[in-house]
């Protein structure tokens, strides 16, 4: 005990005299956290809460064509724009500003659009008024062919397009469906004048099952859904404690080069007693590094006009968690030292490779967007399921219970990584 | 203090063996030199005294122990003084030594005794707060010869002690040596200068090519091989051509 704590010691003086250390450990990530957390936010927003400029040009003029704008104009992702320098849009002049780029997208309401639906609303409810031997008739005539006519920017993403379209086909689909349902209901309701019963309010019944977002776990105080913060600075600051295999690695191969294993080794007693308080040391250091990153997620990004990082209320998993994060990545750095002979091959390596386990482990984008062969890649990569099991906390309100197999296989890539390292190193006894 | 028998090592990869065979022996309590050319097997041979290398055949006794099968024993009984300085550059020479002093289990009043002794008695106890990378090379040496003084081992193993230092340093480093085998301390150290091993050593052992050459004492030798020096010695035996 005494040696590891001697050793724990030793490593934090040497640690706290190394001030351009200290600043790339814990300046870098946050630097590298807090700009991948801007950079990303745009991109995160644009399905959430961007507004998004719509060129609306009505040549309709109908009920069923205000009624839409007014629809949409209530979606909070959406801004109309009906005017551009007091003057009505033309369908001509919408199409002009977006094929130059300067607007998304343009929607034109054709004339006669509004008419087309009264009519095919009117047909409707004649055909199953009759059926139903409902007296009278309303006007109707021959179907006629009308389309909204959209127009893209050729650079708008295909996952946008995608939902811009479904918002429109609903509310198209709902506003049909509504005029269509208010003159069945008028006209069943005229048949039934004699009574002095309630109206038929078909409309309100039809909406019996509306649908109600839920996130987060089923305890969660807060309604998380993941944006930029919340995916951004756990996996950077995961990024940043697997870097401290640098200063690991670097070490290792410095105290086997000037002879320190060597005295080291001398000292009676195991050697595992010093290569415990070192080990100690740099867990401890990787997950203050990590709390550090989560606090600048919790208190820094809101002064930047980010939201705030939600770590969940599991703090006593949380801890566990990170502590065997750090551990692996600890041990990883070890494995590094000891498999390498010199720090020209070890620290480009390390580095390196910390960045593709990063970028298949799902800290640059999430995996589920990646390709199915690099998803499958992903469950070799300790970041992916160290992520992983700090998403499963913070964002679904998990504990320890839902986070044990992600630990158990962390654990089983530091024990991996540390036996490695102890059969390279009795190799080169050898 | 060191009988060693048909040591041989070949590393792997290794184009020639570093050792072969190698057999020699030194007396207990005396200043031994293990002198040779490059390549020799000088470094493997202290490595494997040392425990970080393991022998492919033959044996080692250090002060009648297997170094071996008894290592934890020996560990207590010797230091070892590594060729470069096994040092932590940004600490001073008094963090370094509390350090490796508290790993030897010193107790806290017994480690600032010894620091103290040891500093002043290598000239170091006024940079004692220095950090040791603005140490000069003599500085360093003495300092890292410290480090393996603190426990007080039985036996001293010393590889280049006196490389790289100032005349000054050098002096004050050959006479504490002899001043601690005085005292009852044995000493093995290797060095490439041969007129200071003439001058310390009361047994030398001159090995090439992973092989004894020719073992004694530096003034049997010199009349065995009628030469007025042990670099006369030295190149006789194991010739003028260069070594890389």
């Amino acid at each position: 005990m005494r040696k590891i704590l001697a050793t724990f010691l030793n490593e934090s003086r040497l640690f706290a005299k190394d001030l351009p250390g200290i600043a790339l450990l814990f300046l870098m990530p946050l630097a590298l956290t807090v700009l991948m957390a801007l950079i990303q936010d745009a991109p995160f927003r644009e399905y959430q809460d961007i507004r998004f400029e719509i060129l609306w040009v009505d040549e309709d003029g109908g009920k069923m064509a205000k009624q839409l704008g007014a629809e949409l104009d209530s979606i909070p992702q959406f801004v109309l724009i009906r005017k551009l320098n007091n003057q009505l849009l033309t369908a001509a002049k919408a199409q002009e500003l977006v094929q130059k780029g300067d607007f998304k997208l343009a929607v034109i309401v054709p004339r006669g659009v509004s008419a087309e639906v009264a009519n095919s609303a009117n047909q409707v409810a004649n055909e199953l008024g009759a059926k139903m031997g409902a007296p009278g008739k309303l006007p109707q005539r021959e179907s006629r062919e009308v389309a909204l006519e959209i127009y893209f920017d050729p650079v708008i993403k295909q996952a946008m397009k995608l939902s811009i379209l479904n918002a429109l086909e609903k509310q198209v689909t709902k506003i049909q469906a509504e005029i269509i349902l208010a003159r069945l209901e008028n006209r069943l309701d005229e048949q039934a004048s004699d009574s002095a019963g309630p109206g038929l309010r078909l409309q309100e019944k039809l909406q019996a099952v509306r649908i109600k977002e839920i996130s987060g776990g089923e305890n969660s105080p807060a309604r998380l859904t993941t944006n930029s913060v919340q995916h951004n600075v756990p996996a950077w600051a995961l990024f940043g404690l697997f870097f401290i295999i640098i200063p690991i690695a670097g070490n290792f191969i410095r105290e086997r080069e000037d002879g320190s294993l060597m005295r080291i080794k001398m000292i009676p007693g195991s050697y595992y007693s010093i290569l415990l308080g070192k080990l100690g040391f740099y867990i401890v250091l990787g997950m203050l590094q990590f709390f550090v990153m989560l606090a600048a997620g919790a208190l820094v990004m809101p002064i930047l006009g980010l939201d705030s990082l939600q770590i969940g209320n599991a703090f006593g998993s949380l801890f566990l968690a990170v502590l065997v994060i750090a551990a692996t990545a600890t041990a990883y750095g070890v494995l590094i030292g000891s498999i390498f002979q010199t720090p020209n091959q070890a620290l480009p390596f390390g580095a390196i490779s910390i960045v593709i386990l990063s970028a298949i482990g799902g800290v640059w984008v999430p995996v589920e967007i990646l390709p199915a062969g690099l998803q499958q890649l992903a469950n070799l990569s300790p970041l992916h399921w160290a992520l992983d099991a700090i998403n499963e906390l913070f964002l679904r309100s998990g504990s320890i219970m839902t986070v044990w197999k992600q630990l158990i296989i962390l654990l089983l890539f530091a024990l991996l990584f540390f036996m490695i390292a102890g059969m390279t190193e009795s190799r080169r006894r050898r | 203090m060191l009988q060693i028998q048909q040591l041989e090592k070949t590393y792997k990869n290794a184009a020639e063996p570093s050792l072969q065979g190698l057999s020699l022996q030194f007396s207990d309590k005396s200043i031994a030199g293990l002198l040779g050319p490059n390549g020799a097997g000088k470094t493997t041979t202290i490595s494997i005294l040392c425990g970080l290398v393991k022998a492919d055949a033959g044996n080692a006794m250090l002060l009648g122990m297997d170094v071996e099968k008894e290592r934890e024993a020996i560990k207590s009984r010797i230091g070892v003084v590594p060729q470069s300085i096994a040092l932590y550059p940004t600490l001073t020479a008094m963090e370094n030594l509390q350090y490796i002093g508290r790993l030897y289990g010193l107790s806290t009043a017994l480690l600032k005794e010894r620091i103290n002794h040891y500093l002043q008695l290598f000239g170091l106890e006024k940079s004692a707060h220095k950090a040791i990378r603005y140490y000069s090379g003599g500085m360093k040496r003495r300092a890292n010869i410290i480090a393996s003084l603190l426990h007080e081992p039985e036996l001293l193993i010393l590889d280049e002690p006196t490389a790289g230092v100032d005349v000054q340093s050098r002096n004050m480093i050959l006479q504490f040596l002899a001043s601690y085998n005085k005292l009852g301390h044995g000493i093995i150290y290797t060095s490439h200068l041969l007129e200071e091993a003439q001058q310390l050593c009361d047994e030398i052992a001159i090995i090439d090519h992973g092989r004894l050459v020719v073992q004694g004492k530096p003034t049997e030798l010199m009349q065995e091989q009628q030469a007025q020096s042990l670099e006369q010695v030295f190149l006789q035996l194991t010739g003028s051509s260069l070594r890389d």
